[in-house]
Parts: structure tokens; C-alpha cells; sequence
């Protein structure tokens, strides 16, 4: 499994702990030969499906989720003095090529370009950290593209 | 047995049932969304080797399962609900990637997503409750990214279709690679994925060619 920070948000945390919560009591009750009630449902959550029959995957789930639990970072609000520059967790305007559009820098685990969602770990997540409002980043390789920062903010609860 | 020859018989209609990006983009004879499907598990399988950890099995399972529910949901794309009717302004329309409001996007990706989950529900409906919450669950990771799979697999999915989209650009100078690799380079993220895109930029773009 790679090593690596994972970067979060508190929301992201949550879940994730609460998944892993959840499956160890599934192992456990599996060790035990007992079949865990949330698979007798109908309803069972369609993310905890694969784990019925699948005893190597919860396993190697319940591992994927230790390390992150003991490789992630939150992703907090910034210092006031650094909140004009973009960073984990901002929320940016930016003016593409003379179209609008609007971006939150997240880690990779949270990263949905369909939402705005952008990984800091995608091309343009690297390039735009660190700029700050008024800042023009090109990306050319191999099409020219101009990302124009409008406004960086952080509103992170 | 009668049920599942049935499902067989419904998945095989995507054997001939065209991508809709590439239709939008006036391609002749576009590829099927199986076809898609072919190479996007060869893609997982191989490209997935290449990374620590990652379960083959539930990578090719999930490639196999990850457009199914096209088979009454149809190809949805993200140029769908803002292009424009008339073919002129259609074609000006598809040299840039769409920008949408955060509003937007939001309300489009909840509407696609319950519009694939109900075709999917109704594709399982006559298989076994085991496979039927299997591929349910698979799905769900792919469309959510839950776990190291899931999340590979987007990409791996993705990433076939922009080889596509550069192969017919080879062939015919369309789609227009702008949009493509605007997008591109917000969408991906993983390591592997941005290596074979670096190979495909040297192969399709000649002026990043080594010179030899």
C-alpha cells in the first residue's frame, strides 16, 4: 500500500472512521461465524455488500482505512496571513481562457472534478497552489491553457 | 436461468449502442459502449499491476459492471444539458470544455446519478440478490470513489476514453483535443494514470515528439 499523507476535511474524517468502525465489527462477527444482522437486509448499505462474501477484501479494506487513519491530515483554515494564497481546502474563482468557473482544492480522496472538487495532487491543483488573487498560471503541455485567479477564499467549518 | 439469459440478452444491446460524446462530435461509425468497456478493463488490469495494493479481481469486476446501467440509462455527457441545437453553433460550442456554476454542476451529477442508479436497479431486478447487491456495490464505488479501486478505476475509465478521443483526432482532426486536455488536467491525479498521459502527449502531439 502506498505511503503517503492523505489530506481531509473533519466531514471526510468522519466518515471514514465510521466505515472502519463499522467493518471491524463485520470481521469480527465473521471470525466469530456469526453473520452480522446489517447483512440480513434488504436495504444493506451497497457499500458494505462486497464485504459479505468477500473476507480478503474487508480485510484489505479495514487496511486501506488504518492507513489512512494513521497517515491523514486535516485540512484546515489557513493562518490569516496566508489566506490570499491558494492552498488545501480553498475555494477559488478563476477565469479559464475567458470562462467562468469555480474550484475547492482537495485531496486526492475527495477529489470530483464533475463537483469542482480538484485534487491537489492533478496538474493544475500543483500549479495553482501557493498563487494568489490576480495571478495568471499557464499550463501548456501539450494546449496552452490560462487559469486567471479572481478571489481565494477558505471557508472551511 | 430464464432471468439471467434475459439480463445477458439486455447487456448484449450495448454491443451496438453508440458513445454518445463521439456522436456529438459528428465521428463516423463511433465506438460501442462495449467496445469501451474491452479496453477499460485491459487498461485496469494492466495499469492496476503497476500499483501497489490494488485487488485485479475487484478492478476488472468493477470495469466490467461501470456502464451497464447505459443500457436504459443511455451515454450521458457533460456537454448534454447546455448544447446548443443548431449544428453550427454546436460545433463552435465543442472547441472549449463546458463551464458550469457550481449549482449546475451539482444538480446535473445528483440527476445523472439517479437516473443510472434506476436503470441499473431495473437491469439487476431478475438476477440473484448476491450478485445483484455485488454489482450494485461495485457500481457505487466507482461512481463515489470509496475505496483505492473505485477511485483507480475512474481514471483507468476516463483514460481510455481520452486515448479514444486522441486516436480519432489522429484519424478524422476531431473531437477538438482543447476540451480534452483542459479537462484532463483536472481530472487526473494518479501517478500511473499521468505517466501513460505523458507517453500519449509525446505519441499525438508532435511537437512534444523526442527528437530521434
Amino acid at each position: 500500500m502506498d505511503e503517503k499523507i492523505f489530506y481531509i476535511t473533519k466531514e471526510k474524517l468522519q466518515e471514514l472512521k465510521k466505515e472502519h468502525e463499522e467493518l471491524v465489527e463485520i470481521e469480527h462477527h465473521k471470525n466469530a461465524g456469526e453473520s452480522p444482522r446489517v447483512f440480513e437486509s434488504e436495504d444493506l448499505n451497497p457499500e458494505f455488500i462486497s464485504f459479505q462474501e468477500d473476507m480478503s477484501f474487508l480485510r484489505s479494506r479495514i487496511s486501506e482505512l488504518n492507513n489512512i487513519l494513521e497517515n491523514y491530515e486535516l485540512i484546515k483554515n489557513p493562518p490569516k496571513e496566508k489566506r490570499s494564497v491558494v492552498g488545501l481546502g480553498a475555494k477559488i474563482k478563476v477565469n479559464i481562457d475567458g470562462k467562468k468557473d469555480e474550484f475547492v482544492i482537495v485531496g486526492t480522496l475527495e477529489a470530483n472534478p464533475a463537483l469542482g472538487k480538484i485534487s491537489n495532487e492533478s496538474p493544475v491543483g500543483k500549479v495553482l497552489l501557493g498563487h494568489k488573487a490576480g495571478d495568471e498560471v499557464v499550463i501548456s503541455s501539450p494546449i496552452k491553457t490560462t487559469y486567471k485567479i479572481k478571489q481565494i477564499k477558505y471557508e472551511i467549518s | 436461468m430464464k432471468d439471467i439469459l434475459n439480463f445477458f440478452i439486455e447487456i448484449g444491446k450495448l454491443k451496438k449502442m453508440p458513445r454518445r460524446g463521439w456522436i456529438i462530435n459528428d465521428i463516423k461509425n463511433p465506438e460501442s459502449i462495449a467496445e469501451h468497456i474491452f479496453r477499460a478493463s485491459l487498461m485496469a488490469w494492466i495499469l492496476g499491476s503497476k500499483k501497489n495494493g490494488l485487488k485485479t479481481e475487484r478492478l476488472l469486476k468493477m470495469a466490467l459492471i461501470h456502464d451497464l446501467c447505459e443500457v436504459y440509462a443511455g451515454d450521458i455527457t457533460p456537454y448534454d444539458s447546455v448544447l446548443p441545437k443548431n449544428p453550427k453553433d454546436r460545433k463552435e460550442f465543442m472547441k472549449t470544455w463546458p463551464r458550469l456554476s457550481s449549482v449546475q454542476k451539482l444538480k446535473l451529477s445528483k440527476k445523472k446519478h439517479e437516473k443510472e442508479e434506476r436503470a441499473l436497479d431495473r437491469l439487476l431486478k431478475s438476477l440473484p440478490l448476491n450478485l445483484r447487491k455485488e454489482i450494485k456495490s461495485l457500481w457505487m464505488d466507482y461512481e463515489k470513489g470509496l475505496t483505492a479501486e473505485g477511485r483507480f478505476f475512474k481514471q483507468t475509465d476516463r483514460l481510455e476514453s481520452f486515448l479514444q478521443a486522441a486516436e480519432y483526432w489522429k484519424k478524422y482532426k476531431k473531437p477538438p483535443q482543447g476540451p480534452w486536455w483542459e479537462w484532463a488536467q483536472e481530472f487526473f491525479d494518479d501517478s500511473i494514470s499521468l505517466e501513460l498521459i505523458e507517453e500519449l502527449a509525446k505519441k499525438f502531439h508532435k511537437k512534444l515528439k523526442p527528437k530521434t
